[in-house]
């Protein structure tokens, strides 16, 4: 059965990849601006 | 029913869900960047200091959110790679459904090209009609 499942739904493995790099695209972005304003926050002082 | 008979009648519902919780934390997270950044710039501007340009390009992103990310250099240029993107998608999509439209799954590809050309018409009246700066 899985290897139906698979046979019906392989192409569905595209539009998960691009789901996948849509989340690490998000998280990256966050990130760097979590860098941005942690190094604004040291450099105010420690606030 | 079984997990497969489950999967066969509501795969498609992987996209929907995907989006709104893409669209759900992003919104989120806009929010506490855009509250976190202004109250970093109020903070500077409060001890007389200039604050750091990156902190404010940041806080201009984030005031035109939506226009600041793309492949061109001015949100027109945005909007246009946006119009172009989703038309090829539709297009591209649209050719699959009509070289395999004798087959029974065709369907998913007709589905996508409808929602690529609507998000292509989408984009080309934001193109036509919205801000031009």
């Amino acid at each position: 059965m899985s290897e139906e499942l698979f046979r019906d739904f392989w192409w569905l493995i595209f539009p998960v990849f691009g789901m996948v790099m849509a989340l690490v695209g998000m998280l990256q972005d966050n990130r760097r601006i979590d860098e941005i304003h942690d190094r604004a926050r040291r450099d105010l002082g420690g606030k | 029913m079984s997990f497969t008979a489950l999967f066969y009648s509501f795969w498609w519902l992987i996209f929907p869900i995907f989006g709104m919780l893409m669209g759900l934390i992003g919104m989120f997270q806009a929010d506490r960047r855009a509250t976190r950044t202004m109250d970093l710039i109020k903070s500077y501007v409060d001890q007389g200091k200039d604050p750091p340009p990156e902190l404010l390009k940041l806080a201009a992103n984030e005031m035109s959110s939506g226009d600041s990310s793309g492949m061109g250099r001015t949100p027109t240029e945005n909007r246009l790679w946006t119009f172009v993107t989703f038309a090829a998608l539709g297009a591209g999509f649209g050719a699959g459904y009509w070289f395999m439209r004798a087959q029974e799954w065709s369907f998913a590809f007709a589905i996508v090209a409808i929602v690529m050309s609507i998000m292509a018409f989408g984009a080309l009246i934001l193109l036509i009609f919205g801000r031009k700066s």
